[in-house]
């Protein structure tokens, strides 16, 4: 009875931090020493960059060997030029369901240029999710509350954490967090992790 | 006419620099506390550094900071250590300047992440490097004796 006590105890911990995680919109292993979560809006130039360039650099030297784990936080911007910002979350959030997020994500901000500015972001999901039975899943899941609550949750969370901008990319390392300045050169984002990993 | 001899500008000197110094022993400690690639990212936004230099300065402005902040509480060195402060203050304006002038919307990395360059913050070092420059002024004018 005293052990099981004691490994509940041990669990708390574990059990506290897993709810917050989408694990349909994460990369990696849960227990890499280094966890990265990135608030970005499909529609911000700067989060497609650091979506098609940086990213694919970190899952190769990171996330593969589970050094890292990624998770993206949906932090749609309201401003002028972003009103398809929310709905793009919600078909994005609804694939995660189905576990097709990132090839959503990709799509979403492959044509950013186009949807961002027609609005037709339903058409730039259906050119990725080729399946009609997902597509009926997806399109029902973004009006889910479930899906709704989730993407004003992950928004939420973002502006007590002090984010402003997008992307904004969160580091915790060691039990400590640190928010990176937007847009950082991969070399010294390298180095910091590094230097997390050295520790 | 002596300055500091002067009862109402000897405590105002006192205070500029008492919070100068102390502006930048927390603007360099709070760097230090932090991985130095953080206070990197925040040089490298700026686009103004070499990607080469940039580490070097990460690892050696924080610690110049607290000492130039230490010598300016401390009222050591006065002429170097205004005219040091007032050359990097009017470093970090011009860069915050420049940043602001070119829509830049980068962190101005005075005191660690999360200070976007803006009218305030433009403001903020302007008000200090004024001040710095005041104090230097008054300095070099009187070579053995400051507030």
């Amino acid at each position: 009875m005293k052990l099981y006590a004691i490994a509940l105890v041990a669990l708390l911990p574990c059990l506290a931090a897993t709810p917050d995680v989408d694990k349909g919109k994460a990369l990696g292993l849960p227990t890499a020493p280094i966890r990265m979560e990135i608030f970005s809006d499909f529609t911000c130039p700067h989060c497609r960059v650091l979506h098609e360039e940086t990213l694919p650099l970190l899952i190769r030297e990171f996330v593969v060997p589970g050094k890292l784990y990624i998770i993206d936080r949906a932090f749609p911007l309201a401003s002028a030029g972003h009103q398809y910002s929310r709905e793009a979350f919600g078909y994005a959030v609804a694939a995660a369901r189905i576990g097709k997020y990132q090839e959503v994500a990709d799509a979403l901000y492959a044509h950013q240029n186009t949807w961002a500015l027609a609005g037709n972001v339903w058409d730039c999901v259906t050119a990725v999710l080729k399946n009609p039975a997902d597509q009926k899943k997806v399109k029902e899941l973004s009006k889910d509350p479930g899906v709704l609550a989730e993407i004003e949750a992950e928004y939420q969370e973002g502006v007590q954490a002090g984010v402003n901008e997008t992307p904004t990319m969160v580091v915790t390392a060691g039990g400590k967090r640190y928010p990176l300045p937007r847009a950082p050169n991969y070399e010294i984002l390298r180095s910091l992790l590094n230097g997390f990993l050295r520790k | 006419m002596d300055f500091y001899e002067n009862k109402v500008l000897r405590p105002v000197l006192l205070a500029i620099r008492i919070v100068l110094g102390a502006v930048f022993v927390y603007g360099g400690y709070v760097k230090l506390r932090a991985p130095w690639p953080l206070f990197g990212m925040a040089i490298d936004s700026y686009h103004l550094v070499p990607l080469r230099y940039i580490e070097p300065l990460a690892r050696t402005i924080p610690w110049f900071e607290v000492v130039v902040g230490l010598l300016l509480i401390f009222g050591r060195f006065m002429r170097i250590s205004t005219a040091t402060v007032s050359l990097t203050l009017a470093i970090f304006f011009a860069a915050m300047l420049h940043a602001f002038l070119n829509h830049q919307e980068i962190d101005c990395g005075c005191f660690g992440p999360g200070d976007p360059i803006s009218k305030w913050t433009l403001l903020r070092d302007g008000s200090m490097l004024a001040g710095s420059l005041f104090l230097t002024w008054m300095a070099l004018r009187s070579p053995r004796r400051m507030a």
